[in-house]
């Protein structure tokens, strides 16, 4: 099936089997291994993707419901000379250790902040839920999401 | 099967719910398998566990979670319609529910994850008929009809009847559940979401009870439960419910509430939890709905 | 400006945040196959043969059997395990054959399309029943290894004491779960083997081909990818991996991938040893204790692994962090037909620090004590001998840790606020305490603690007999001005740190910013062996020999400075225009007055121990039995926090896998086969689960330590959590659990039998 995607912000448009998981077409014919498989279940989240702007399992998604639909991935948060500040703030406060939830959790973190750029720690822990990190017991996750708001808020007054 | 098996499956995109119908009508008269594919997250995982199947017999998929009139929310004249599409973020994020509803917007906000929430569907809770599905259980609490679709037009089922065995429903081959609908509770309606799951999030109920009663000068005069995880299908705990209609609610003594549950549930041991676990959680709950009825009602 | 003590950011930070890491499932090479392994449905059996299915078309499908392996082996400590079972079948899971596609839905066919033919035999599934010898399955007893440790008469102090005690705790098994399953890529060429893949320990590989291929050194090449997560559990399998792949490779002539799926990663893969431990203890009425003896019975599972280690480490931990004037401890493993137990973070500590603690819980309530008051007056001091009768020199920090946590956590307030100790309280008048007025839930508070030690490095003579090394390389690139520095060690980076650490180590003793100082890719063909990435020795044993290095690299430029003049990096560079590439490469050295005997098993078990105490605060749902964990303090003795962001992390991370061990996760096993080997059912705790830590840094520093004292710290963290939990549940609600889990279902069975 011939399908068209936005991703980060490209067209791609592409022929592809359309219940290929989504997961494997971003790892395979896009080349973007920046999302993770853990689990292929919906359990670990390390693929989490945005689908027109919300947090999905790209492990439980088909290609053929993607067509036409916009995604992000890992590789499309930071601009072309800066880290965002999520991804700053991962690096600094200790939220990624081994790293191989950090794409998922990034991207959870990051349509929260998108809807509710001030949240608190229950928002914080609430909206990465979805997302198993082994290495980091969250609180460095949680930090690291509590200051890329922080400084976003003093970056954008008001 | 291995999941990169999927890509040899059929998939097409029915534009209009008519089109559908035409669909499965036909391949069921020809006896051709077809599968409904809405979020995909039960679907999907099953697939894993399953055996692989016939390459040169592989079922045709449909795309349902797009189709408009399965989409939307809409309340009006104290009726809510809720679309087999619409997601659990969807109707977590329903302002009128949340304020009308909150047994199911609670429901909703402990479905998996946020990622679940994001896919998974109403109407794919349902049509699984899996004994833990939270929407189930909540919406049986509610005495929500399912609407069901076909070429021969709509029926409506009520949910309290509409699973017949473990993960077997009524639905019919050529049909699709396109809504599901349900006269909300009053203003001050007591709801309680309960659901006491393996973890606090990303779990499976052991238990779930879903409770919406209103009370008149001391009797009961709405009750409605689901409760997962505690028999084959989702329960509606009818001896429970008729409890709940007493004419003087602080009449109604733990003994009876526990005899009442116990007559309604049949729980098992499995691999998230024992059957007297469940059995002494699922009287627990319904004392403790019980008991914050009796209190909310100033009884 | 001083770099060690400072949280600098995680240098391979920017890598994992933007998705340009590459894992070894990220990584490919042209013509490359994918990898699957054919397991043993049944626990125990004789393989009769494989059958393949005529009827499938097996043109470029590749399949490995028993027969195709050169050296049928696993390197390890012993050589029991076979890379493919060839006759018996010793565990579920266990590998019979490998097959190798090129698409994956070829692979799944041809996987299924071949079938092993056992016979089966009656399996032993239970420590009971090895014991028991039900049936023998390795050598004459099942009998993988056993130790004895002993100080002064236990039996007769334990017998004169007023107060005996005795107890049996049992802990279950733990899967990693590290987040990204194994994998390994493979090929080969000219220049011999070549694997990258997702590894702790790149030499144990090494060792591995080497045996099974009869490869020399120079032939074979392990390279480590960026890994996601270990915890252990990448220490010793991925060498049965390398091996699997390499065999693919060799059969195919092309290059192979295998990537395992979560549930053959929890099926196949190594776990933690259950285990089950007896203590009898004396004291006096005061809460002054005066002997224990220990008994210790660990489940190694089908093959040998690392159990013996994994043994001893247990029995050297199972005197608690306390005086003990009296000891004698027997510890044995026996085997199984269950998946091979290995390497989990702790290594044996946990189980029997669980044990000790619970024991300690157990005299608190005889004697009507506060729990964490009795922990502080027998609490192991400077000037102490430990049951090996290692002279405790320094850095026992433990006392300082326990105030920190006491204070941090409002013990006193708190255990004063929610009532006497459980003992005071029986179990069912908790349970049937009615809800407070106005609300229908019936809840229960509770703070526990527990307080651990984990000695630092490897056991015994273990770094006296492996003498890791470290390089550090100074050469100029083009026409800089001024020098670059390469560290090059086997110390692997999965996620806690390393690279980052390391390099602030070596920038700060050679004077010269970080980002001056890169981190070589550990690849055996490049690195010399520094030891695996085990034992919380990398920062403590490797930094140091690294920080050794780094000082000589400096030295040398120095006296060259001094004696030709010139800024440091002209002297350096001065260096580098006469003799190239400068390396410094340092071997560690064994301090002189550390001295062991494995015979006996006297003398210094570690070099140093590192100290901690956690302090749990939960609430139990009377109705439901779950517990949530509402406060959690630990405070750790860590030396010295090189990059105190990076410490607690490591501390949290341990702490938050215990609890998830306590309260969670347990592993369902039935007729030697896992029950739950998928995410939704082994359950781990998640953001929501997990609670606030409150994470304080003693540093009572190690005089041999590098950065001016650091210690191990990775494993520790695993020690005290599941204890502190259990003691936090006795008091929330006079259950009283000596085996772990703790899940609702046990609470909840255990609450209505009663203590
Ligand atoms: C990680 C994870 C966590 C989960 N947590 C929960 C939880 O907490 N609570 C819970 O209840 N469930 C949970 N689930 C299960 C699942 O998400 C829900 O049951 C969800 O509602 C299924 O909807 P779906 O749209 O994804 O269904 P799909 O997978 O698309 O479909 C499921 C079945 O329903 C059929 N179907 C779908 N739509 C229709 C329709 N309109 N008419 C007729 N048949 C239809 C399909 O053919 C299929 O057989 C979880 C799943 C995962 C993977
Ligand atoms: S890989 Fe998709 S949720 Fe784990
Ligand atoms: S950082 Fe390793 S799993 Fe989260």
């Amino acid at each position: 099936m011939r399908m068209t995607f936005v991703v980060n912000g490209l067209s791609r448009t592409l022929d592809a089997p359309p219940l290929a998981r989504l997961l494997d077409i971003l790892r395979g014919p896009l080349g973007l291994t920046g999302t993770k498989e853990g689990c292929g279940e919906g359990e670990c989240g390390s693929c989490t993707v945005l689908l027109d702007g919300v947090p999905v399992n790209a492990c439980l998604v088909v290609a053929g419901q993607c067509d036409g639909r916009k995604i992000l991935t890992v590789e499309g948060l930071a601009s072309k000379d800066a880290l965002s500040d999520l991804q700053e703030a991962f690096v600094k406060e200790g939220g990624a250790q081994c790293g191989i939830c950090t794409p998922g959790v990034l991207m959870a973190a990051h349509a929260l902040l998108a809807a509710n750029p001030q949240p608190g720690e229950g928002e914080i822990r609430e909206s990465i839920a979805g997302n198993i990190c082994r290495c980091t017991g969250y609180q460095r996750i949680v930090e690291s999401i509590r200051n890329a708001a922080k400084e976003q808020a003093t970056r954008e007054p008001g | 099967m291995n999941p990169a098996e999927l890509a040899l499956y059929p998939f097409e995109r029915p534009g209009t719910l008519a089109e559908l119908c035409r669909t499965l009508s036909a391949r069921a008269g020809r006896r051709e398998k077809t599968v409904l594919l809405a979020g995909g997250t039960d679907w999907i995982v099953e697939r894993r566990l399953a055996p692989a199947e016939d390459p040169n017999d592989l079922p045709l998929v449909l795309d349902v979670s797009r189709l408009p009139e399965m989409r939307g929310i809409t309340v009006a004249k104290e009726v809510a319609t809720i679309g087999a599409a619409a997601t659990f973020l969807e109707i977590k994020s329903h302002a009128v529910l949340s304020r009308r509803v909150p047994v199911l917007t609670a429901m909703a906000r402990e479905v998996g994850a946020v990622q679940i929430q994001a896919r998974g569907t109403l109407g794919g809770n349902l049509a699984g008929a899996s004994p833990a599905a939270d929407g189930a259980a909540a919406l049986m609490a509610l005495d929500a009809d399912v609407v069901l679709a076909s070429i021969h037009g709509e029926r409506r089922v009520p949910l309290t009847q509409f699973f017949t065995a473990y993960r077997t429903t009524r639905r019919a081959e050529d049909e699709v559940i396109v809504r599901v609908e349900f006269t909300l509770p009053r203003t001050g309606a007591h709801q309680v979401w309960r659901k006491v799951g393996t973890r606090a999030a990303q779990a499976i109920s052991k238990v779930a009870l879903a409770g919406v009663a209103e009370v008149e000068r001391g009797r009961g005069v709405r009750s409605g439960f689901g409760m997962a995880s505690v028999a084959p299908m989702t329960v509606s705990l009818p001896s429970v419910r008729a409890l709940g209609l007493a004419p003087s609610l602080a009449s109604v003594s733990d003994e009876e509430l526990d005899a009442a549950t116990r007559r309604d549930i049949s729980p098992i041991d499995d691999l998230r939890s024992t059957a007297a676990y469940r059995a002494h959680v699922a009287s627990a709950l319904v004392k403790n709905f019980f008991r914050e009825l009796r209190i909310a009602a100033g009884s | 400006m001083a770099l060690v003590g400072r949280s600098v950011p995680r240098a391979d930070g920017p890598a994992k945040v933007t998705g340009t890491a590459r894992y070894v499932d990220d990584l490919t090479r042209p013509g490359v196959l994918l990898g699957a392994t054919l397991r043993s449905p049944v626990a125990r059996g004789r393989l009769r043969g494989i059958r393949r299915d005529p009827s499938f078309d097996w043109t470029g499908v590749t399949v490995v059997t028993a027969e195709d392996v050169p050296v049928n082996v696993v390197a390890l400590i012993e050589e029991d395990q076979p890379v493919l079972a060839s006759d018996d079948i010793r565990h579920a899971y266990e590998p019979i054959a490998l097959v190798a596609a090129e698409d994956p839905v070829r692979l799944a066919r041809a996987l299924r399309a071949l079938t092993p033919e056992i016979d089966p035999l009656p399996p032993i599934l239970t420590i009971a029943d090895a014991l028991g010898r039900k049936t023998q399955i390795h050598g004459p007893d099942n009998i993988f290894a056993t130790y004895r440790i002993s100080k002064g008469d236990a039996a007769k102090a334990i017998a004169e004491s007023a107060v005996r005690l005795t107890g049996t705790y049992r802990t279950h098994h733990q899967e990693q779960l590290y987040i990204e399953p194994q994998g390994m890529l493979a090929f080969w060429d000219a220049r011999g083997a070549h694997l990258v893949g997702s590894l702790q320990c790149p030499f144990y590989v090494h060792k591995g081909v080497m045996r099974t291929f009869s490869l020399d050194d120079a032939h074979v090449d392990v390279t480590q990818a960026v890994t996601g997560g270990g915890f252990g559990g990448k220490e010793e399998y991925p060498t049965l991996l390398a091996l699997h792949a390499l065999l693919l490779a060799k059969k195919s002539g092309r290059p192979v991938k295998m990537i395992y799926d979560r549930q053959e990663d929890i099926e196949a893969t190594t776990k933690r040893h259950p285990c089950e431990v007896t203590i009898s203890s004396g004291c006096d009425r005061e809460g002054n204790l005066s002997a224990v003896s220990v008994r210790i019975v660990m489940d190694g599972g089908a093959y040998v692994t690392l159990t013996p280690v994994v043994l001893s480490r247990g029995a050297l931990h199972a005197a608690g962090a306390y005086r003990w004037e009296h000891v004698a401890i027997e510890a044995i493993a026996v085997a199984t037909n269950t998946p091979p137990n290995g390497a989990f973070r702790g290594f044996g500590a946990p189980q029997t620090i669980w044990a000790i603690e619970r024991h300690m819980d157990r005299i608190a309530r005889e004697l009507s004590a506060d729990p964490l008051a009795l922990r502080e007056k027998n609490l192991l001091r400077v000037g102490d001998t430990t049951p090996t009768g290692q002279f405790l020199k320094e850095s026992v920090g433990v006392q300082r840790c326990v105030e920190e946590a006491r204070k941090a956590s409002g013990w006193d307030r708190k255990r004063a606020a929610l009532g006497p100790a459980a003992v005071a309280r029986p179990v069912s008048a908790i349970l049937r305490r009615p809800a407070p007025g106005g609300s229908a839930s019936r809840k229960a508070r509770g703070i526990g603690a527990s307080v651990f030690l984990h000695g630092a490095g490897f056991t015994g003579s273990g770094e006296r007999k492996l003498k890791g090394r470290v390089a550090i390389d100074m050469f100029r690139i083009l026409k800089e001005k001024k020098p670059r520095f390469t560290i090059r060690t086997a110390s692997t980076d999965i996620g806690q740190g390393t690279e980052t650490v390391f390099r602030q180590i070596a920038a700060e003793a050679l004077w010269v910013s970080m980002d001056r100082v890169d981190f070589a890719t550990p690849s055996t063909a490049t690195v010399p062996d520094s030891g695996p990435t085990v034992a919380s020795r990398t920062v403590m044993i490797v930094g140091s020999i690294l920080e050794s290095a780094a000082r000589d690299l400096f030295a040398r430029i120095e006296q060259n400075r001094q004696d030709h003049g010139g800024s440091f990096d002209d002297a350096a560079l001065r260096l580098i225009a006469r003799d190239g590439t400068i390396v410094s490469e340092k071997t560690y050295e064994t301090p002189a007055d550390l001295v062991w005997d494995d015979a006996t098993y006297r003398g210094d078990a570690y070099p140093v121990f590192g100290w901690g105490c956690d302090i749990a605060e939960v609430e139990v749902d009377l109705d439901t039995f779950e517990t949530t964990v509402i406060g959690f303090w630990v405070a750790q003795d860590v030396g010295k926090a090189i990059n105190p962001v990076l410490c607690k992390g490591q501390i949290e991370g341990g702490t938050l896998q215990a609890i998830g061990w306590a309260l969670n996760e347990k592993m369902v096993i039935q007729d030697g086969k896992i029950l739950n080997a998928r995410m939704t059912n082994y359950v781990v705790p998640t953001s929501l689960d997990a609670p606030r830590f409150t994470t304080i840094l003693v540093e009572d520093p190690y005089s041999k330590g590098p950065g001016g004292g650091a210690k191990g710290i990775g494993e520790a963290p695993m020690d005290g959590g599941a204890p502190a939990i259990a003691a936090a549940i006795e008091h929330a609600t006079g259950i009283v659990r000596d085996d772990l889990p703790l899940l609702p279902e046990d609470l909840f069975a255990a609450g209505r039998t009663g203590p």
